[in-house]
């Protein structure tokens, strides 16, 4: 587990293909979030549809979500999983060369995804959309994250191998089981291909992937994020170190089988969707393992928080994360289900997920990190941190609540029958009904992209008055190991 | 249901993965002094 | 055998005794560290200032010697040099932190290549070139950061401990992985409709369940297997026999409905309830074994000594450091001021002042001249002793006392072991009842047959009953240690639960270990103050109990301003006093009234107390009234025992006038005083025999029979090691108090367990019928059990509510848990 280092040169960090990434990740997050504005804004006026076939929101929805999730959060955490994982481990990545093709590879899957989605070339895949060529191209950045990753591990330093690392490592490993398993496909062309899998059948094992993907990609890889940036901004270390360890094992485990629980009520047997019931609803205990953590570690320390926005904005990732691992499990309750399924809480749901959890985590680290890959203390604005921390709350809330509001309104609407056993609604006055809140909505959502833009501007400012520095591996003395 | 005879197949593997793993973690003394890496990260750096 | 090193040794560092948990000092300010610092910039460590507790200044010379390093040190070559990789325990570590102190001291030394402590356990493993450096030197620098290095016995037990923790974890996460799995296999079949599962399905659901049940019952069982095996070889029935019987039976019954569904076993499986049995049996053995090991490993940190070393006198006149396991008879060695006698031996200088509370429990100086003896174990209160050794280790008195100690152990009442007397028979009764109800469903309906019989052993299972008296016990020494009370073996609980008695020992108990300045007189026109200036600064240099009183009451006073006064001509004449001149001329005295010249009715003692007199050129200058400080507490905890129906007893080897004063004062019933500790023990057989259940409470190795003997026994945290070993608690902080406290958790923590006991009984006596009957089906019989384990479990931890936490304590400052 020792590897002696090259020559009489000390050795560096590579924070090049880290900087990267973290620059491209808050571009990304900019471009998601703005074509989610723009799609939002369509549900709200569909003319702004406008006839053309690339701008219609069947074109750029999936645009959107694969951009914020894959774009967005895909770069963030090809950004961090590298920078921890050589921190932690006191060594250079494995491979800076297949460090450098994951980058250009990955934004190669991004530019494609821009391209080809809009055009209408799409799996029909939730999370999935993307065509077999693409399919193949993350195929093999994938593997080359993989070696790189645990290939760093590999050669490191010190004995232990910090936490936050087993969550990287179980994220890339599942991503990679999920994405493969999902997309077996037999190509009919160059930009089209069946399914291995039918009818409900691929239901079932999308959903496998789809559910995964939020459990591994948007969960357990953030929660790696969230072990180190939080004790490093905390200048504490993690609450309970021994917890986060029976966390991790218990978390990765029961995530795999809650899938069934978005496929209530259809075609899937009962049994089936029993299944997903229950192992969702056994997830809470782990997920609020990892939420307690995170927040205890700043037990004793609280007064951080009230100077500190960054702390702030990690801190406040975690309450909302545990407010979506309850509401989660409380919804993959089949009576409930019956209420939310198809409806726009499902869509708030994953937005206090996603602008709660995910965004601010991100967020959080990023404005840790980047000064730092650019030689600084701070970002060049705080006070510009502080405003994105509280634009982005006001926009989360006003967004989830206007999403929880409509959604329950469209359940009881859509079940509403007459004393006689007809529907006292039709679809269409949901609809109507519906309108106020996708305006509001939209307004959270503009908020929530005008503090990404603040960022950008801050993160511009910060990289202009900033210089790249080359950071020398921290030794350990073998002793010490 | 069919596609169950791939994915209950695979998680039994997966299991027996995830053991293996946790024997190599368990014996390679990655639980042992647990409560000092926690702080190991806020050293240097 | 280890002699008490050093007088008044007492770690002043926080409780050892306790598990690591997190701690960072709260003080990012003290740590020197910028808010949110550069790549790059050179940023000074986190734990830079961290120290330890300890002011070491021991010689560790001993530590080079070849004899004692073979204990904890391991020599090998590697390319052609030697190296030594040594074990020893670190004292005086409190937190995480202080492991990173004590690597990063050492491993910038020269000479080190591997430094690591483990912190859970404080034992550091060092790899060191010996061509390079000294043990010695490396613990000199240890010392120096505010740790103490000791070399490390039962190392090896404590190795072959962890690998035990280890084995039992692996075994409980295999279970644990395979039952939350298996689970999900049989889920659908609980809650779907007859039918609805395709048959093809459900059985590839049976065959995945198979597999993964495997590793439960060949691997993660496996140790209940060998205990019934063990039990059956000699023809008994243990716990374990039902349990392996119902894991067997179980997975049988089960495997055969897979492989042949239609076949004569039925079409049932309970791979689910066969698994999560097996996992909830491990997960309460292995927190067994966490318990021990913390218990145990602070119990450790107290046994460890420096092995003793001492001067030897060589044949050309010079002294040389040995171990004292050197020593042979006929030996003469120089025993320091504050030495402990390595040996039993005879005076070969003028004289020698001795404290041998060793043997009477009481530091009174006692005055022996050449050719007296002095014991092995007795500390030399005055200037370097020359001691021909005549007897040493096994034929010393020291060795007696604890021969005696270790005797009176054995025959301690011993407490029956109600569980094993009665769990036989029924145990056997269990298993008559499974077969009976096996064969009588038989005849009806051969899967309900199997299904019954399962149910009977995993619902008989005496889970409840194992977890109710542990988890009590190790709920309540859980509790109790975070406060600074060691428990060493939990039985004790029972024990003091039902004592009626409590024995105290005086000095260090009742009171403290110091002289206390009670009053000063003086003759007219001379300040008190500047009197015992005079007196205190007479009597920096001694040892003499009294000695070290003035000057700690001096400095109480003065608050360490005062400047002493400044002598000529300093001498110490042993029994009798200092005596000196003073820088303005005349000569001042500091002793007994004979030695000061003072006449005229004064003593040296009144009703037991000490009294001190100081003389210059023009006579009587002051008389100092001292007295053993009673611990403050003493009184309140004597009036508490009372007033819980409980006859106090003051056993002391001090003279009766000073026993019946301390008596009196903090009001217990009865006193006996001038016990030696054969007489002590006697006495305390004697009130055993007249039906009384006593505790004794001790600090002294003199004491060490009697704690041994006593129905259960507590010993103060400065103790003598060997006394805290014989001793069922270590009250760490030395509050008496704290033995009310214990006495009331352990009786709390009987009534839980009384509560538990009732509770698992009574849920075996329905469930057992019900399950013969054939109303329970496995899988309830299975949460049945778990249920009811959790439930006594969550009874037990009802019990941290009853020990308060100390406010002042360190501890809870730093946010330390046990």
């Amino acid at each position: 587990m020792s590897v002696t280092t090259k020559a009489s040169q000390p050795a560096v960090y590579n924070d090049s293909v880290v900087r990267g990434f973290a620059v491209m990740s808050v571009i990304y997050g900019v471009v998601g979030m703005l074509v989610g504005v723009i799609i939002a804004a369509q549900l709200t006026w569909p003319e702004l549809n406008m006839g053309i076939e690339w701008l219609t929101y069947g074109r750029l929805r999936p645009l959107h979500t694969n951009a914020v999730i894959f774009a967005f959060g895909g770069s963030v955490l090809f950004a961090t999983s590298y920078y921890v994982v050589q921190r932690t481990c006191h060594t250079a990545l494995f491979s800076n060369k297949l460090a450098w093709l994951t980058f250009w590879g990955w934004n190669a899957v991004i530019v494609s995804a821009v391209v080809s989605l809009p055009l209408g070339l799409t799996q029909g895949k939730e999370y999935a959309e993307l065509i077999w060529p693409i399919d193949l191209l993350i195929t093999v950045v994938w593997v080359s994250y993989a070696i790189v990753f645990f290939g760093t591990v590999g050669i490191r330093k010190v004995k232990h191998i910090y936490v936050a690392n087993w969550f990287f490592g179980a994220y890339i490993i599942t991503i990679a089981l999920l994405h493969i398993f999902n997309n077996l496909a037999i190509p009919t062309g160059a930009t089209h291909s069946y399914s291995a899998y039918a009818g409900v059948q691929d239901a079932m094992v999308q959903w496998w992937y789809g559910h995964n993907a939020v459990g591994f990609f948007l969960t357990a890889a953030f929660l790696g994020m969230m072990y180190y940036f939080i004790p490093k901004q905390a200048e504490r270390p993690v609450y309970s170190y021994r917890l986060s360890i029976v966390h991790f094992w218990a978390l990765i485990f029961t995530y795999m089988w809650a899938g069934p629980h978005h496929l209530h009520y259809t075609a899937l047997p009962d049994w089936t969707q029993s299944v997903g019931m229950v192992f969702s609803l056994i997830l809470l205990a782990p997920s609020w393992g990892g939420m307690i953590n995170g927040i205890m570690t700043l037990s004793g320390a609280w007064h951080k928080l009230r100077d500190d926005p960054i702390l702030r904005f990690l801190i406040v990732s975690l309450s909302f994360y545990g407010m979506s691992t309850f509401e989660g499990p409380m919804m993959s309750i089949k009576t409930v289900n019956a209420l939310s399924h198809y409806t726009d809480w499902t869509v708030g749901h994953v937005h206090s997920g996603a602008l709660g959890w995910v965004g601010l985590v991100s967020m959080g680290s990023l404005y840790y990190l980047i000064p730092r890959l650019f030689g600084q203390k701070k970002m060049y604005s705080v006070p510009a941190i502080e405003l994105h921390f509280w634009v982005a709350t006001i926009g989360i809330v006003l967004y989830i609540a206007a999403m929880w509001i409509a959604g329950v309104m469209q359940g009881l609407m859509w079940r509403s029958v007459n004393p006689d056993g007809s529907l006292t609604y039709t679809f269409v006055e949901s609809v109507k009904a519906t309108f106020p809140f996708y305006v509001i909505r939209l307004l959270g959502g503009v908020l929530y992209l005008s503090g990404m833009l603040v960022m950008l501007w801050n993160v511009i400012m910060t990289m202009r008055q900033g210089r790249v520095v080359d950071v020398p591996v921290l030794a350990v003395n073998p002793a010490h190991a | 249901m069919d596609v169950l005879y791939l994915l209950v197949p695979l998680s039994v593997v997966l299991v027996f993965a995830i053991i293996g793993i946790f024997w190599w973690a368990l014996h390679a003394g990655q639980f042992d002094n647990i409560e000092r890496e926690g702080e190991r990260i806020l050293r240097g750096d | 055998m280890n002699y008490p090193q050093r007088m008044n040794e007492a770690v002043t560092a926080p409780p050892v005794g306790l598990s690591l948990g997190r701690s960072l000092p709260n003080d990012p300010a003290a740590s020197g560290r910028d808010e949110q610092t550069g790549e790059g910039a050179a940023v000074p460590s986190l734990f830079g200032s961290h120290r330890g507790p300890l002011t070491v200044t021991d010689n560790f010379a001993v530590l080079d010697d070849p004899v004692e390093q073979q204990d904890f040190t391991e020599f090998s070559e590697v390319d052609g040099r030697q190296v030594a990789e040594s074990v020893l325990m670190v004292q005086g570590m409190y937190c995480a932190a202080c492991a990173d102190t004590v690597e990063c001291a050492l491993q910038n030394l020269p000479g080190v290549q591997l430094a690591q402590v483990h912190a859970a356990t404080r034992r550091l493993t060092v790899r060191w070139d010996p061509a390079l450096t000294r043990m010695s030197s490396l613990a000199q620098v240890v010392g120096e950061t505010g740790y103490r290095l000791l070399p490390m016995q039962q190392a090896l037990s404590i190795s072959e401990r962890l690998r035990e923790t280890r084995r039992a974890l692996w075994r409980l996460f295999v279970a644990g992985f395979c039952a939350m799995q298996v689970m999900m296999y049989a889920w659908p079949a609980y809650v779907a409709t007859p039918g609805e599962i395709p048959p093809d399905i459900d059985q590839l659901l049976r065959w995945a369940s198979w597999v993964l049940s495997l590793p439960v019952v060949f691997f993660a069982s496996g140790p209940f297997f060998s205990s019934a095996w063990r039990d059956l070889l000699r023809g008994r029935v243990g716990m374990d026999t039902p349990v392996s019987i119902g894991i067997l039976v179980t997975f049988i019954a089960s495997s055969a409905a897979t492989f042949d569904p239609t076949g004569p076993w039925g079409h049932e499986v309970w791979f689910d309830s066969l698994t999560m049995f097996v996992f909830f049996l491990l997960g309460g053995r292995y927190l067994e074994l966490k318990a021990r090991d913390r218990t145990a490993g602070a119990l450790d940190s107290l046994m460890n000594r420096l092995p003793e070393v001492c001067e030897r006198l060589k044949s050309d006149g010079a002294f040389e450091s040995v171990s004292v396991r050197r020593l042979v008879v006929g030996d003469v060695v120089r025993v320091h001021a504050g030495q402990a006698f390595p040996g039993d031996g005879e005076i070969r200088s003028e004289s020698a002042t001795v404290d041998e509370a060793l043997l009477t429990g009481e530091s009174h100086p006692i005055v022996r001249t050449r050719g007296q003896a002095v014991v092995a174990g007795s500390f030399n209160l005055g200037g370097p002793v020359l001691v021909a050794v005549q007897r040493l280790r096994r034929d010393t008195r020291f060795a007696q006392i604890v021969a005696l100690m270790e005797k009176a152990s054995t025959e301690k009442p011993r407490l029956a072991v109600l569980a094993d007397r009665i769990a036989a028979p029924f145990l056997v009764l269990v298993l008559l009842a499974a077969a009976f109800a096996g064969w009588y469903w038989w005849q009806i309906d051969h899967g309900k047959a199997l299904a019954v019989a399962v149910a009977v052993l995993i619902v008989t299972c005496p889970c409840a009953l194992s977890l109710a008296t542990p988890a009590a016990m190790l709920t309540s020494a859980g509790a109790l240690a975070r406060r600074g009370i060691l428990v060493r073996r939990l039985q004790a609980f029972e024990s003091l639960a039902g004592i009626n008695t409590v024995i105290f020992d005086k000095t260090g108990t009742l009171t403290h270990d110091q002289l206390k300045l009670q009053a000063v007189r003086t003759r007219d026109g001379v300040d008190p103050a500047h009197a015992l200036l005079l007196a205190a600064s007479l009597a920096q240099g001694s040892l003499h109990p009294v000695s070290r009183a003035l000057v700690r009451a001096q400095s109480d006073a003065a608050g360490g301003d005062h400047v002493p006064v400044r002598f000529t001509d300093m001498q110490e004449v042993a029994g009798q006093g200092m005596q000196a001149i003073l820088s303005e001329g005349g000569q001042l005295r500091l002793g007994s009234a004979a030695f000061c010249g003072v006449s005229g009715g004064a003593t040296d003692e009144v009703d037991g107390a000490p009294q001190a007199h100081l003389a210059d050129s023009q006579g009587w200058l002051a008389t100092f009234e001292l007295q053993e400080g009673l611990r403050e507490d003493a009184q309140a905890a004597v009036s508490a025992l009372r007033a819980l129906g409980i006859q106090t007893w003051l056993l002391s080897g001090d003279r009766e006038a000073a026993a019946r004063q301390v008596g009196q004062a903090v009001g217990v019933d009865h006193v006996i005083a001038g016990a030696t500790p054969e007489q002590k023990l006697a006495e305390v057989v004697s009130l055993q025999t007249q039906g009384r259940r006593l505790a004794m409470v001790g600090d002294g190795l003199n004491d060490g029979p009697v704690l041994a003997r006593a129905n259960t026994s507590f010993a103060l945290g400065h103790a003598a090691p060997l006394a805290q070993a014989q001793s069922d608690y270590v009250i760490q902080g030395g509050e008496v108090m704290d033995v009310v406290l214990t006495l009331k958790l352990a009786r709390s923590t009987m009534r839980i367990v009384r509560q538990n006991l009732i509770w698992a009984a009574l849920y075996n006596m329905v469930s057992i019928p019900m399950a013969l009957i054939g109303w329970m089906p496995p899988w309830l019989a299975g949460l049945g059990m778990a249920g009811s384990s959790l439930l006594v479990i969550g009874n037990a931890l009802r019990l941290t509510t009853h020990v308060p936490a100390r406010p002042s304590d360190t501890l809870s400052g730093m946010g330390l848990s046990a």
